[in-house]
C-alpha cells in the first residue's frame, strides 16, 4: 500500500496531465483548472517550505554537533530569520504591520534583496570568468584534428560576435551567424532528438511505475 | 564615490565573494552563508504573500472554498518526511505534483522537441524559403539535413563505426565539434559578461569612476 | 626550454590579474563601439513592434542575480520599447527569485519615462500601462492555465489588486490576447513556454537568453518556434541599439558600454589559449 497508492496517483495524475493536449471540451478544461489551481498550486507551495525545513534542520544539526564551520550556520539561520520577519510582517515592498523604514532609510525585503542577494549571487557567478579563463588556458589543447576544429570555431565565434569582428571583416559576423544557423543547429538537433526520446521514455517509465527511484526505495 | 549605506553593503559583500580568488577565507564563508539565509528569507516571504495566503488559506474563509482544505492537508503531508513512522506519506503529494508534470511533459516534448524539429529538418519548399537566401537556401537546408543525419549516426552505438556508418559518423563528429566550438565561444562571452556586470557596479555605482 | 615550460605553467593568479585589468581598463577609459544588429534580435524587435493595440506583451522575468548582467539589459531595452510604443505589458515570473529583479527593471524604466513625461498621458502608470502579475507555483500552472484564463492563475497581482479590475487587463482574457510572450531567462524557461503554452495554445514566444544557452536554443529559432532571440550581452546591446536608433529612446546602455571590455577579455583569453598550446606543443617535441 505504501508503494501502490503513490504509483496509482502518479498514473492517474499523469494521464490527467496528458489529456488537455487531446481534448478541449469545457468539462475537461474545468477539471484541469481545478487540478491546477485548487490542488497542484497549493501542494507545490508546501514543497518549497519543506526544502526550507530541511535546510534549517541540517544547519541546526551542524551547530548542535559542532561540525566544521558550524559558526557560519548561525549566520545562515539569523539572516534567514531576520529577512523572513521583515518580509512576512513588513510586506513585499513595505506597507505591512512592521515598519520597514526609519526616516529616509528603507530596509524592506525588496531593498534587502537588491543590496544583499543580488551582489552575493551575481559575484559568485562572476568568479566563473576567472576560473573559465584559467581552465581554458590549462585544458584547451589542440591535441587532434577534432579539437583543433573546435578551437578554431570557438575563436571565430569569439571574434565574430563582437564589434571588433565587424571591423575585421563585414562578412565575419554573417559567417558566425551561419555557423550558429547550420552546423550548430545540425549537431544540437541531433543531440536534442536523443535527449527528447530519452526524456519521453523516462517519463513513461515513471508514469507506468517501472521507474520507482523517486519513491525512495528500489523495485 | 557613493555614500549610500546600501551601496556600501553591496560593495562589501561583493568584495567578500571576490576574496575567494585568493583563497577560501572567513569573509567568503560569511558571505556564502548570508546569501543562502537571505535567499530563503525572501523565498518564505513570497511563498506566503504570493501563494499560500491569497490562494490557499484566505479563499477558505472569505470565499467559502472549503475544498481547498483538502489541498492544504495533502500539502502538509510533505512534513511527514521528518517522522520516520509516517514518512511514506510524503510520496502522496510528490506523486500528485510529479505525476501531473511528467504527464504534461510527454506531449510537450514529442511535439516541440521531436515533431517540430523533424519538420524543420526535412527538405521542403518551406524550409528552403526559410533562409530568405534564394537558391542558397536549398543548399543550406540540404547541409542541415546531412548534418542532423550524420550527428544521429554518430550516436548509433549498436554497430561498429565502419564502412558507410564510419563515414557518416565521422562527418557527424565534424558537425558536433563545430557545435561545441560555437557553444564554447558563447560561454566565454557569458562568463565575462557576468564579471563586467559586477565591475560596472563597483566602478560606477560605488566608486563613481565610470564616465 | 625553460621559457616554453613556463608558457604552459603560468600561475592562475597572474591570469586572474590580467583578466581583471583587461576588463576594468575599457570601462574606465570607454570607447564607443556600435554593434551590428543581427537577424535574431531584429526578428524579435519586429515581432514586438507589430503587437496589435488590443493585445498585450507578456514578459516572463526568469533570471536571477547570477545571470543579471546579461539578462537585465535585455529586460530594460524591451520595456523601453514597449513603453515608447505604448504597448501594454504584463510581467510575471515562473520562479521566486526573479520577481524582485522584475520589480527592479520595471521601476527603473518607469522612472526614466516619468522623469521625461510632461502629462499624465505621457507617463507610465501602474495598472494602466503595465501590471506585475507575480508568481504562482509550480511553473506548469501558469504555463498551461493562462491559455484558459490569466485571472484564474493571477486573481490578484503582485501588490494584491484584483487583476480583472486593472485597466491594463481589460479585454485580456488568455493567451489569445497576448501578442507575444518574451521569456528573459538564465535557464530553460523559454523552452517550457514553447513546449507547453505554444504547443497547446499557439502563443508566439520570443526569448532573451544567456549566451551559455544560445547554441542549444538556436534549433527552436530555426524552426520558428522562437519568433526572435536576444543572445547574451551582445544580443542585449543589439536590442539597445534598435531601441535607441529606431525609437529614439535615450537611457543608459549597460550592455553596449560593456562591449569594449568584452572584446579585450576575449582577446586576452584567446592569447592565453594560444600560449598554452604553444607551450604544450613545444613540450611534446622534446
Amino acid at each position: 500500500m505504501k508503494k501502490r497508492i503513490p504509483l496509482l496517483l502518479v498514473l492517474i495524475f499523469g494521464i490527467a496531465g496528458i489529456i488537455p493536449y487531446y481534448s478541449q471540451y469545457p468539462l475537461v478544461q474545468n477539471v484541469q483548472s481545478f487540478i491546477r489551481n485548487d490542488m497542484i498550486r497549493i501542494i507545490a507551495a508546501f514543497a518549497l517550505v519543506l526544502g526550507l525545513g530541511s535546510l534549517l534542520k541540517v544547519h541546526f544539526d551542524k551547530i548542535r554537533r559542532h561540525r566544521e564551520n558550524w559558526e557560519y550556520s548561525w549566520v545562515l539561520i539569523l539572516s534567514f530569520v531576520v529577512t523572513a520577519i521583515i518580509g512576512l510582517f513588513g510586506g513585499r515592498t513595505g506597507g505591512g504591520m512592521l515598519p520597514t523604514s526609519i526616516g529616509s532609510f528603507v530596509f524592506n525585503i525588496q531593498v534587502i534583496y537588491e543590496n544583499v542577494n543580488v551582489p552575493l549571487g551575481s559575484t559568485m557567478f562572476a568568479l566563473l570568468a576567472f576560473f573559465m579563463a584559467s581552465a581554458a588556458y590549462r585544458a584547451f589543447r589542440a591535441r587532434s584534428l577534432d579539437s583543433t576544429l573546435l578551437l578554431v570555431t570557438a575563436f571565430i565565434v569569439m571574434l565574430g560576435v563582437l564589434p571588433l569582428g565587424n571591423r575585421i571583416s563585414h562578412h565575419l559576423p554573417s559567417f558566425v551567424q551561419w555557423i550558429m544557423d547550420i552546423p550548430n543547429v545540425a549537431s544540437k538537433r541531433g543531440i536534442g532528438f536523443g535527449i527528447a526520446l530519452g526524456s519521453v521514455a523516462t517519463a513513461l517509465k515513471i508514469l507506468l511505475g517501472i521507474e520507482q527511484k523517486w519513491l525512495g526505495g528500489t523495485r | 564615490m557613493s555614500f549610500d549605506f546600501w551601496i556600501w553593503v553591496s560593495a562589501f559583500l561583493t568584495l567578500c565573494v571576490f576574496s575567494f580568488l585568493y583563497k577560501d577565507n572567513p569573509f567568503y564563508k560569511f558571505a556564502e552563508h548570508l546569501f543562502v539565509g537571505a535567499s530563503n528569507g525572501y523565498l518564505v516571504t513570497i511563498i506566503w504573500h504570493g501563494s499560500l495566503w491569497p490562494q490557499g488559506i484566505r479563499p477558505i474563509f472569505t470565499e467559502g472554498n472549503w475544498w481547498l482544505i483538502i489541498a492544504l492537508i495533502i500539502g502538509m503531508l510533505y512534513f511527514t518526511r521528518f517522522f520516520p513512522r509516517t514518512s511514506w506519506l510524503v510520496r502522496i503529494p510528490i506523486a500528485i505534483v510529479m505525476g501531473y508534470g511528467t504527464g504534461a511533459a510527454i506531449p510537450a516534448t514529442i511535439q516541440a522537441d521531436i515533431m517540430r524539429q523533424i519538420q524543420g529538418t526535412v527538405l521542403t519548399p518551406q524550409n528552403f524559403a526559410r533562409w530568405n537566401a534564394g537558391s542558397s537556401g536549398v543548399i543550406w537546408t540540404i547541409l542541415l539535413f546531412i548534418g542532423v543525419a550524420c550527428t544521429l549516426s554518430y550516436f548509433y552505438f549498436s554497430r561498429e563505426h565502419k564502412g558507410v556508418l564510419g563515414v557518416t559518423s565521422r562527418i557527424g563528429v565534424v558537425f558536433i565539434m563545430i557545435g561545441f566550438g560555437a557553444a564554447f565561444g558563447y560561454t566565454v562571452m557569458a562568463r565575462i559578461s557576468l564579471l563586467i556586470g559586477r565591475l560596472q557596479f563597483l566602478l560606477g555605482d560605488w566608486l563613481g569612476v565610470l564616465q | 626550454m625553460k621559457a616554453f615550460e613556463y608558457l604552459s605553467k603560468i600561475d592562475r593568479r597572474i591570469i586572474y590579474l590580467v583578466i581583471g585589468v583587461v576588463v576594468i581598463l575599457p570601462l574606465i577609459f570607454p570607447t564607443v563601439e556600435r554593434v551590428r544588429v543581427m537577424a535574431p534580435a531584429q526578428s524579435l524587435f519586429n515581432a514586438v513592434d507589430s503587437i496589435p493595440e488590443d493585445m498585450v506583451l507578456m514578459i516572463d522575468f526568469d533570471y536571477d542575480p547570477q545571470t543579471m548582467p546579461e539578462n537585465e539589459p535585455m529586460a530594460v531595452a524591451l520595456l523601453r520599447h514597449a513603453f515608447k510604443r505604448r504597448i501594454k505589458v504584463a510581467a510575471l515570473s515562473l520562479y521566486v527569485q526573479p520577481l524582485a529583479l522584475a520589480l527592479k527593471a520595471l521601476d527603473q524604466v518607469t522612472e526614466e519615462f516619468n522623469a521625461r513625461a510632461q502629462t499624465s498621458a505621457d507617463s507610465i502608470i501602474y495598472g494602466r500601462d503595465y501590471v506585475l502579475l507575480g508568481w504562482q507555483p509550480p511553473p506548469i500552472v501558469p504555463l498551461l492555465e493562462m491559455g484558459i484564463s490569466i485571472s484564474n492563475v493571477y486573481s490578484t497581482d503582485y501588490y494584491g489588486y484584483r487583476t480583472d479590475s486593472l485597466p491594463v487587463m481589460q479585454g485580456i482574457e488568455n493567451f489569445n490576447d497576448v501578442g507575444i510572450l518574451v521569456s528573459i531567462s538564465g535557464g530553460n524557461a523559454p523552452l517550457w513556454w514553447v513546449g507547453y503554452s505554444q504547443v497547446l495554445y499557439g502563443v508566439a514566444v520570443g526569448a532573451g537568453l544567456t549566451a551559455v544557452s544560445a547554441s542549444d536554443f538556436y534549433i527552436y529559432y530555426q524552426t520558428g518556434q522562437f519568433s526572435g532571440l536576444m543572445v547574451g550581452m551582445k544580443g542585449a546591446a543589439e536590442y539597445e541599439e534598435l531601441v535607441e536608433s529606431k525609437l529614439q529612446v535615450p537611457g543608459e546602455r549597460k550592455a553596449s558600454e560593456a562591449m569594449p571590455s568584452l572584446t579585450a577579455a576575449h582577446l586576452a583569453i584567446m592569447v592565453f589559449i594560444i600560449i598554452g598550446n604553444i607551450g604544450y606543443m613545444m613540450r611534446r617535441r622534446i
